[in-house]
């Protein structure tokens, strides 16, 4: 094995620690469901899922311990695209005139 | 998933022909030369297909009269594009070139999987053997055109479900070559061989790869969505069921976009390689061309669009993605200046190569600047659906994509198979071919700036004489094919035996013998120069 | 001429490049499930109402028990990694087992889920569905595409695991060469994270 891939071992407590955060999160979405927002829920909804896959990714995942700086693109590219994707097709569905 | 388990050479030193034989050598190799050669073959074999495809189309629309069903000619010109897309131009490039060449270039001894590598052509072989048993069952073969368009897709008889299942499998396959070459540039680059010293023919594999990975999951959910909807009624793209057509031609065009740069991109890569070899001159600009293949990656996943400007598309949406599609002409005009900024005052060498490179500058030029025409609002109201449109992309396809292939063909020839193929006769085939394609195409330019419409098994009378000359046309450039393989097969068996470095390049694929032994490099090698770094530059300054 | 055994050039083993290539595969079945995202914003873009009422019918309750499983299981693919990486190989197997396990735990849930909707007419195409609106048709679409295409990836997971056991098992995977142990792990914590954005858009919406 190559001196820089020497394996970052995580503690088991910091594991139980995100299954922690990952579990309050699920409840804090689950009573946001119930509440009257509006336009905000789906917002808040995707943050706190955001939030929690962000947990995922970093921790059990290891992505905040991988050194090569490509490591640290992919995940926001892959937003980036996706982000594109939606939002220029929406350009269509959100503007169009006439007849639905 | 080690390289070392890949290029286990039995004898160190002899080329990789010698070094094991025997079919299942072959069909079971973990070679990356081997690879390449396999999908040469079957590449090779598709496109003469959907060659023949083109010549009955032709054929048909010789004359007003007709030789065979309107269902008949649907069915043509659907296979006709399937065929070429998605088994021909889309993995040709990558999948011969890349795999052969992109190790050697950086100094590797084989991609990063090898394992992966070949199941790659696996799902290739897989995918074209479905497509194929799609026109032979369940309703015959598809009619839809290769774009699959819901809900005809949805409603027609035919075998849109084992087709479309088939470009699945295929998209797979191009996937997992995307996986497979970004990691292995990213990896497998030897002692020296920086970011900035690798030949443009990589960094061109490598922003292909990108959109292979990023784009064609999205047509692969597609397609499984048609056979979902076909086989359980899922309702998704179905305007019965509350679907909407125009989503699905956004599905489809936000992957086959892209696409048509997976097409082009290693053949850019091909034309930054060979022009510096027969210009004798350093690459003008060669970070420009880098990361112009990149920009070209980046926003051309942004315009797709402008496929769907009469569809019913919004009018925001019309006016985004023209001016996308205007801004990403900007990096393709880039790399043209670039490439004749690199001939001229350069010592012209005038061999086949780049002979291909020069027709490729000239009607990818065409082909982009007809793109920018389109992709005006105005216009594509009155071009949409005509002639224009497939004459637009042929000359981009196989004027530039095509001619960029056979570029490759002709200079990487003696490095694959260790001899020369007849000079003379690939100009003369190369001449037959440029003026073919000239007299075909600028036909249907002018056919559908007149109003001819696309994808019509008849038509008007108005039309027959450009449709007679652009079927010439066509057997003119079929002619020159013809000499142009004949030439190249004939050069396999019967061509003298090259030398390692008969262009005089500097990229390390010339540095070893031709052809390579199975391990690429008797020792990895250091660099310590840059790819075009011609002895006579030294001199030029 | 002997068939001598190979010649070995380098010892070349690239743990991080085994990594980027898993990683590559998981941003392309990213994109495959985006793709499916977008089809479910333009749809409940279009028929905000109609998403409404189709989430009523699914049990809040039984969705979130199956969010909770996959997160523990997640919980356990982690640790079983950190364990064989510490030399404890019969935790490492037993933390596996354990993934399984809820792996298919969440597949029996789902049974059961589609099974109800399906007992009460709702599937793609029943006449049952067919007459309610465009909305709830698509609604109920994208339901069963999205969360079947999980399902699939959540029971290939299972088997991908039991291959990973096997091969421990095996001492082909050990403390000393673990990046196939944990390129199963990123497999199996996307089919987590496309989870955690299925529950609240399928489940929460009422």
């Amino acid at each position: 094995m190559r001196p820089e891939e020497e394996p970052h071992v995580t503690k088991y407590r910091t594991y139980v620690l995100v299954w922690v955060g990952l579990v309050i999160l699920t409840g804090m979405t689950l009573s946001v469901a119930g509440m009257e927002l509006g336009g905000w829920t789906i917002l808040i909804a995707l943050g706190i899922a955001g939030t929690k896959s962000g947990l995922v990714l970093n921790y059990f995942m290891h992505l905040r311990s991988e050194r090569p700086f490509i490591f640290s693109v992919i995940i926001p590219l892959v937003m980036a695209v996706f982000l594109v994707f939606i939002l220029l097709t929406f350009s269509d569905l959100a503007f169009r005139s006439g007849v639905k | 998933m080690t390289s070392v388990e890949a290029t286990e050479s039995v004898r160190p030193g002899i080329s990789f022909y010698e070094d094991r034989r025997g079919i299942l050598s072959w069909v079971l190799t973990l070679d990356h030369k081997r690879i390449g050669l396999l999908y040469l073959i079957f590449v090779i074999a598709f496109f003469f297909s959907g060659v023949i495809l083109g010549f009955f189309m032709r054929l048909q629309m010789l004359s007003p009269s007709t030789i065979m069903k309107p269902q008949t000619y649907n069915s043509l010109f659907t296979l006709h594009g399937i065929i070429m897309i998605f088994l021909v131009v889309i993995p040709a490039i990558p999948t011969i070139f890349g795999n052969f060449f992109v190790p050697i270039q950086i100094g590797a001894r084989d991609v990063a999987f090898p394992r992966i590598n070949l199941l790659s052509w696996w799902l290739y072989i897989s995918g074209a053997t479905v497509v194929f048993v799609s026109v032979f069952t369940g309703g015959g073969p598809p009619d839809t055109g290769w774009t699959f368009y819901a809900p005809y897709s949805l409603r027609t008889t035919v075998n849109v479900p084992l087709a479309v299942f088939g470009v699945f499998v295929l998209g797979m396959s191009s996937i997992l070559t995307g996986i497979n070459l970004v990691t292995t540039t990213h990896r497998l680059r030897a002692p020296g061989m920086t970011w900035r010293r690798l030949p443009l023919f990589v960094w061109g594999i490598y922003s292909t790869s990108w959109v292979q990975i990023l784009a064609t999951p999205v047509i692969g959910i597609t397609m499984v969505l048609i056979f979902l909807e076909r086989f359980f009624g899922v309702g998704v793209f179905d305007p019965t069921k509350g679907g909407d057509p125009i989503l699905y031609q956004h599905m489809f065009w936000i992957y086959s976009h892209p696409a048509t740069y997976i097409m082009i991109l290693p053949a850019m890569g091909i034309v930054s390689d060979v022009v510096p070899v027969f210009a004798r001159k350093k690459i003008f600009g060669y970070m420009a061309i880098a990361i112009s293949g990149v920009a070209i990656a980046a926003v051309g996943s942004l315009v797709w669009g402008h496929h769907m400007f009469v569809s019913g598309q919004s009018d925001f949406a019309n006016l985004l993605f023209s001016l996308l599609t205007f801004l990403v002409a900007i990096p393709s005009a880039i790399k043209v200046f670039n490439w004749v900024a690199t001939l001229h005052k350069g010592s012209i060498v005038l061999e086949p190569p780049l002979l291909f490179c020069l027709s490729f500058i000239f009607l990818f030029s065409i082909g982009g600047l007809t793109g920018l025409i389109q992709g005006a609002l105005a216009p594509n109201v009155h071009l949409h659906d005509t002639y224009w449109i497939p004459a637009h992309f042929h000359y981009i396809i196989f004027g530039g994509m095509g001619f960029g292939l056979f570029a490759a063909f002709h200079y990487w020839f003696p490095k694959m198979f260790g001899r020369m193929y007849n000079r003379k006769a690939a100009k003369i085939a190369w001449v037959i071919m440029f003026i073919g394609f000239n007299v075909f195409y600028f036909s249907m330019l002018l056919l559908g700036w007149e109003g001819m419409p696309r994808r019509y098994y008849d038509y008007l009378p108005q039309f027959r004489t450009l449709h007679l000359t652009a079927t010439f046309g066509s057997w003119i450039l079929i002619a020159g094919l013809i000499v142009m393989f004949a030439n190249l097969f004939r050069g396999l068996f019967k061509g003298e035996k090259a030398d390692d470095n008969p262009w005089d390049a500097e990229t390390l694929e010339w540095q070893i013998p031709s052809p390579p032994p199975t391990e690429n490099f008797e020792k990895i090698p250091v660099i310590q120069h840059g790819p075009y770094d011609f002895k006579e530059f030294a001199k030029n300054g | 001429m002997d068939e001598a055994k190979a010649f070995v050039f380098e010892e070349a083993r690239d743990d991080t490049g085994a990594k980027l290539g898993m990683w590559l595969f998981i941003l392309s079945e990213l994109l495959l499930f985006g793709g499916m995202f977008i089809l479910y914003s333009a749809y409940r873009y279009k028929n905000p109402v109609d998403f409404h009422h189709g989430s009523r019918e699914l049990e809040v309750l039984l969705g979130t028990f199956n969010t909770i499983i996959l997160l523990t299981s997640s919980l356990s693919m982690a640790a079983s990694i950190s364990a064989l990486q510490r030399g404890q190989r019969k935790l490492s197997m037993v933390l596996l087992m354990a993934t399984m396990a809820l792996g298919l735990l969440f597949l029996v849930n789902k049974g059961f889920e589609w099974g109800t909707r399906i007992e009460h007419g709702i599937y793609p195409n029943s006449p049952s569905l067919l007459t309610r609106a465009k909305g709830e048709i698509l609604f109920f679409g994208l339901y069963y595409v999205m969360t079947g295409l999980h399902g699939l990836h959540v029971l290939v997971g299972v088997c991908i695991i039991f291959g990973m056991l096997k091969l421990i098992a095996k001492g082909k995977i050990n403390q000393m060469r673990f990046v196939p142990l944990e390129n199963a792990g990123l497999y199996w914590h996307l089919v987590d994270i496309i989870w955690i954005f299925l529950y609240p858009l399928f489940y929460l919406i009422a």
